[in-house]
């Protein structure tokens, strides 16, 4: 298996604090892969570190073979991010900001593209509405979209599902569960560990900025475990709480 | 609503602290101590080329600069600290969940900003200034009566920009109607009468000749634009629904000889739709220029030929350097990063729209030479005001990257930025007035410029991408 995401030993810290501590993880091609971890576990920021928008303290990370350090605009070149806080640019229309990012990743046939994310994610009726003025499910679809127009061979999602209702929950999960079938990998944080159970294939726990653990669903799930238990029982007894 | 106004205080101290540290931001009002302590002792030397007159009119200028520039940050300040900070993590937007009025909520605004900077810029000033007096032989009685005028300008500032933006924002019209009914009578004065109209500005008359129905009438000339603002005061926040055409597509093609026609129509289409290229030009730019225009003028008699139009393009320049904090405001590094734009790509696409920008200050002085016939300081005040615009901004650029509005208030960024910054432009003073032809030197602070542009890009693409 071809390795997408490889970080060795890969460190963050900010002053005296240190949110990613010495993680060491890989994601193979056409997986869909969970990080998990409770609040401020240093998911976001390992996701920041594996895009280049942080440098890492110390180790080193590789993205589709760049070293994200060295290659940090490459990186974001070829794969889809989809940041958990950053909203769209406030006076750009939804459809502006489709064509924004078309012009900046220079794909062709935009408006195709755009029409297509429009009706898939069921937000046309806002196309023409400033991103400052969309309420937070629509920034959602709209980060959503753009990080999939160049149809990105890896995506990573920071908390990809938080904003929806129950009904576009379904519409991505099954969206990214085909999107990985075709051969792709997403990479996904969250703290909702339905989510995980339910789409991801393999997984790692984020503890305090330690990798406390990592491996498949299917180990959890074949136990009759939930991923729920397994993950409380884990932070629970990690040596790092 | 006391609670919510400490809250606000508390706020915007965390705010600033967080970004600059503690100490470094707690240092800014001590430094501002620093430079009035040690400049008061020059005052001596200024009486000599100078009227005691016309040292209070500058002073008095300055102090309605800076309300203005703090209101002018108002009118963009809202959606600016939302795309910094997000929109739930203001008081003035999580207080809206409170059984609060939103005038309720923009009143407690307008005084927390008051209070804020009266401690930040105001008082420390003065406390230089009183603390210096008796060493260069003036009275106490001066420095009271300094605190009480300086505070009273820069209120008239800050209500001026809060009372004039609200207004525009309801009616072009009647914004256009009080401004020339402030204006023409201002100008037919100082026109058709032997009378300085600047001296008839409330807080210098009550410094130049106190009474009490003088203090009465600045009172009443800062209070009513505050009330009238605060009742007519609506949220940008509150109309969700308006839509509108795509420009940013036609525009990006339009601008196809830009280095990043993306980027730099999107800047276009921010300042457009945010109402911050018209405010920011009036009230950022014009305005202040007008002023300075007012305040040079009257120095005329005291400075060496041309030296009215050197030292207006020279500041011309500086102000226009501010433009890049019109282009950045709307911006942080975190909204580009799910995408292949680097800090570098960010800061040249900038600059280029800054460039073009700049187009304004060079058709002001353009206007400003021949309507007052002085054609021949055209070409020499143009050369100079873009010199000091560049290297300004490469300055700019070198010290805070992306985010110049927020991290000049970072103390040690303000130091350097005015030593590097004043001292060349003192040079530049000095040399103009010797020979209008030395002007033109001011080409080879391209040279710095470039050096300092090529630093700033090193260091911010550095850094890591927090957000401002």
């Amino acid at each position: 298996m071809t390795k997408v995401i490889a970080a060795q030993n890969l460190t963050k810290s900010f002053g005296e604090t240190i949110a990613v501590n010495n993680v060491t993880l890989s994601v193979e091609k056409g997986s869909l892969f969970g990080l998990l971890g409770p609040n401020g576990s240093g998911k976001t920021t390992m996701i920041k570190m594996l895009t280049g928008q942080f440098r890492p303290t110390s180790g080193s990370a590789t993205v589709l073979d760049l070293d994200v350090v060295q290659n940090p605009v490459r990186v974001r070149e070829l794969v889809g991010i989809i940041p958990e806080q950053e909203t769209p640019p406030s006076f750009l229309t939804s459809i502006e900001y489709l064509h924004f990012v078309g012009a900046v990743r220079k794909i062709p046939d935009i408006d195709e593209k755009a029409a297509w994310w429009f009706d898939f994610l069921d937000f046309k009726d806002k196309r023409d509405i400033l991103c400052k003025d969309l309420s937070r499910g629509t920034r959602q679809k709209l980060m959503f979209a753009q990080a999939f127009l160049h149809n990105p061979t890896l995506a990573l999602i920071d908390e990809p599902l938080i904003n929806f209702d129950p009904i576009m929950q379904r519409t991505v999960k099954d969206f990214l569960i085909g999107y990985v079938r075709k051969g792709n990998t997403v990479f996904i944080s969250t703290h909702i560990l339905e989510i995980a159970e339910e789409i991801c294939s393999e997984f790692a726990i984020l503890h305090k900025g330690n990798l406390i653990h990592t491996g498949t669903v299917a180990e959890i799930t074949t136990k009759n475990q939930h991923l729920e238990e397994f993950f409380l029982s884990e932070v629970k007894s990690s040596a790092y709480v | 609503m006391f609670e919510l106004f400490t809250a606000m205080v508390k706020e915007e101290w965390r705010i600033h602290s967080t970004i600059f540290g503690s100490l470094s931001f707690a240092l800014f009002p001590v430094m501002i101590f620093g430079i009035a302590f040690m400049g008061s002792f020059l005052l001596p030397l200024f009486r000599t080329v100078l009227p005691a007159g016309s040292l209070a009119i500058i002073l008095h200028a300055l102090f309605v600069l800076l309300g203005i520039m703090v209101g002018g940050f108002g009118l963009v300040g809202m959606e600016a600290m939302n795309r910094r900070f997000g929109q739930a993590s203001l008081l003035a937007y999580s207080a809206r969940s409170l059984p609060l009025s939103e005038t309720m909520i923009f009143a407690n605004f307008v005084v927390k900003d008051t209070v804020y900077y009266f401690i930040l810029w105001v008082f420390p000033f003065v406390a230089g200034f009183f603390l210096a007096s008796p060493f260069i032989g003036i009275g106490l009685y001066l420095p009271f009566l300094l605190l009480l005028t300086l505070t009273l300008a820069f209120l008239t500032g800050l209500s001026a920009v809060f009372f004039l933006s609200t207004v525009y924002s309801r009616s072009k019209a009647l914004f256009a109607l009080i401004f020339a009914l402030v204006l023409i009578p201002w100008g037919a004065i100082s026109l058709y009468t032997n009378v300085n109209a600047v001296v008839l500005f409330p807080p210098l008359l009550l410094f130049n000749s106190f009474s009490w129905m003088t203090l009465l009438a600045t009172g009443l000339l800062i209070a009513v634009p505050f009330c009238i603002s605060i009742i007519l005061f609506s949220s940008e926040y509150t109309d969700t629904t308006k839509r509108y055409k795509n420009i940013l597509t036609p525009l990006t093609r339009k601008l196809s000889f830009f280095p990043y026609p993306s980027l730099a129509a999107k800047d276009l289409v921010d300042l457009r739709r945010s109402g911050a290229g018209i405010g920011q030009t009036i009230f950022s730019f014009f305005i202040p220029l007008g002023l300075l225009w007012v305040l040079l003028s009257v120095l005329a008699p005291f400075l060496p030929a041309g030296g009215l139009y050197i030292l207006f393009a020279i500041l011309t320049g500086v102000i226009s350097s501010t433009m890049y904090t019109w282009i950045t405001a709307f911006d942080t590094f975190g909204a580009y990063a799910c995408l292949p734009v680097s800090v570098s790509t960010l800061l040249t696409s900038k600059i280029s729209t800054f460039a073009v920008m700049q187009l304004v200050p060079v058709v002001l002085i353009a206007f400003v030479t021949t309507a007052t016939g002085a054609v021949a300081w055209l070409l020499p005040s143009i050369v100079l005001c873009l010199a000091v615009s560049f290297y300004t901004l490469a300055v700019t650029v070198w010290l805070t990257g992306l985010s110049p509005s927020v991290l000049v208030y970072d103390a040690k960024v303000l130091v350097r930025y005015l030593l590097v910054v004043g001292i060349v432009l003192i040079v530049l003073i000095i040399l103009s007035f010797l020979n209008p032809y030395y002007a033109f030197t001011s080409v080879l602070l391209g040279i710095p410029a470039w050096y300092l542009l090529r630093r700033g890009y090193r260091i911010w693409e550095a850094r890591d991408q927090t957000g401002f």
